[in-house]
């Protein structure tokens, strides 16, 4: 089975095994290493990219499933050409990171969330951000960061 | 490099079984790729992926019947407008299960196929007394849900067989309603998780009971249905001292164990206790009583009783 699949704008020319996670294909394929290999578990979020608007858990999607998928991840995020969105900005502006390790996974998720439209308050982001793990900042600047950023794209 | 398959129809897919012997359905992947990594399941087994197949997908009402694909994602169940009117429970399982990015993976069918005594969607379809479908080569049969699950991990599905959707109806003057304890709010499998169903012969505070199920799961090796409710709540509407007999019923059909979510006697006596808030608050949905919303995570819901009181 050949897996035909976008990465970032990008078809993937090299031929995969469609039963390897996205995960592996993106870091040690691709050499995409903004996605993190975390738990491998499912349960810490930091190797969340978007497939076709959904974000999804890389260490447990097969490439095989996702044939034909387009995928977003940490360093597709702002666009062809700019280097942060508003949302990375946000990021950087409310100290939302320390060792970094959780935020690409956390600005990928959080990315989607707004997208999909979360209502603009602290409870819903959480809610919505509960697959994501984070050792280090408490949570508190990072919801502060997201909640900025649903607010002023709402203007 | 592992043999995957991806069909696009079930018969071809339960060819695709029959002439690869060993070969495993994957849905979502939530469950089975850990399983495969940690070596629980043989990493080396040809994959059969059921996620490309049309007849097995999405959500789709049919008059009052549901009609559930085995690959519909947890995500499209939560987000149904009608399952959450209609069928509550389910979208209050659904919406408690994994995080975001899980829900948007996860399916239906590797839920109830997978088998674990806290699978969240399993006590939902059997208290809305859900059929599923199941097809193997000698074609397909139907099988109520609450008989699928047999123990921790095994099902009735022979090896070659695959499940194709689940079935339940959604009749006029009945609610339903799921509530979970966890350790923590998200991200957590049930310490007990308690699903009931009503069906009422009218609306308001008086409507009396017509048919009622609860069922338990988390709290034995498989889901348990609660045996005797009807006696304990056919015809009257399900006042305090009912609602107790309802606890003590469903503490009873328990066979907990004791872990790090609770202890066999902490999960016996919190089973009691949301079978009765789940039951009156399915008895309000059924009978139009109803305008919260869905519960709130972790079983902090309470609903007023047909006594007024605070259930
Ligand atoms: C971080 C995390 C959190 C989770 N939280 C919860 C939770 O709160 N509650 C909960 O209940 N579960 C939870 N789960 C478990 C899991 O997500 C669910 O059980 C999910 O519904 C499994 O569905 P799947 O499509 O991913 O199954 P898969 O992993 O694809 O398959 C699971 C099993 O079912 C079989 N199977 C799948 N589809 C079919 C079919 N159509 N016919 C025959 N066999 C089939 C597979 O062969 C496999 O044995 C969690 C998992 C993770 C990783
Ligand atoms: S590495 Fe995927 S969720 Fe942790
Ligand atoms: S910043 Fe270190 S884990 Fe989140």
């Amino acid at each position: 089975m050949r897996i035909s699949i976008t990465v970032n704008g990008d078809p993937v020319a090299q031929p995969v095994d469609p039963s390897d996670t996205l995960l592996s294909v993106l870091r040690e394929r691709l050499h995409l290493i903004g996605t993190k290999w975390g738990c491998l578990t499912g349960d810490c979020g930091a190797c969340t990219v978007i497939v076709d608007d959904r974000s999804v858990v890389s260490c447990l999607q097969t490439v095989g499933q996702i044939d034909g998928a387009d995928i977003t991840t940490i360093e597709g995020i702002a666009g062809r050409g700019r280097m942060m969105n508003d949302l990375q900005e946000a990021f950087v502006t409310h100290g939302a990171a320390q060792c970094g390790f959780c935020t690409p996974g956390m600005v990928v998720a959080a990315e989607q969330l707004l997208r999909d439209g979360v209502e603009p308050n602290g409870a819903a982001i959480r809610e919505g951000l509960a697959g994501n793990l984070c050792r280090c900042t408490g949570y508190s600047k990072i919801i502060d960061a997201v909640l900025s950023v649903a607010l002023a794209r709402m203007e | 490099m592992t043999s995957y398959y991806r069909p696009g129809s079930a018969s071809e897919a339960v060819a695709i079984l029959a002439a690869n012997p060993g070969a495993m359905v994957i849905a979502g992947g939530t469950d089975l790729v850990i399983d495969r990594r940690l070596g629980r399941a043989d990493p080396r087994a040809p994959l059969v992926d059921v996620t490309g197949i049309n007849e097995l997908r999405g959500v789709r009402w049919d008059g009052d019947e549901l009609h559930l694909g085995a690959t519909a994602t947890i995500s499209a169940i939560e987000s149904d407008p009608a399952v959450i009117v209609r069928t509550s429970a389910l979208a209050e399982a659904a919406r408690v299960l994994g995080s975001v990015q899980i829900r948007n993976m996860a399916t239906l069918g590797g839920n109830l196929c997978t088998a674990s005594p806290a699978a969240e969607m399993v006590p939902p379809l059997m208290v809305h007394d859900a059929v599923a479908a199941i097809r193997g080569p000698a074609g397909e049969r139907r099988q109520a849900v609450a008989d699928v699950v047999t123990g921790p991990r095994t099902t009735i599905l022979a090896s070659g067989e695959i499940l194709t959707n689940v079935r339940l109806r959604a009749p006029a003057l009945s609610g339903s309603c799921y509530l979970r304890q966890t350790v923590r709010w998200a991200m957590d499998l049930a310490g007990v998780g308690v699903a009931a169903w009503v069906l009422t012969d009218g609306t308001g505070r008086e409507a009396a009971v017509q048919e009622a199920r609860v069922a338990l799961g988390a709290v034995a090796p498989t889901a348990v249905l609660v045996p005797g409710l009807e006696s304990l709540l056919a015809g009257a509407p399900p006042t305090t001292e009912r609602l107790g007999a309802v606890s003590a019923a469903a503490s009873a059909a328990c066979e907990p164990i004791s872990d790090t979510r609770g202890t066999a006697e902490h999960r016996r006596h919190v089973a009691g206790v949301l079978a009765a808030r789940a039951l009156s608050i399915a008895h309000a949905r059924a009978a139009g009583l109803w305008s919260g919303g869905l519960a709130p995570v972790n079983g902090r819901a309470s609903a007023v009783t047909s006594s007024g009181e605070r259930a």
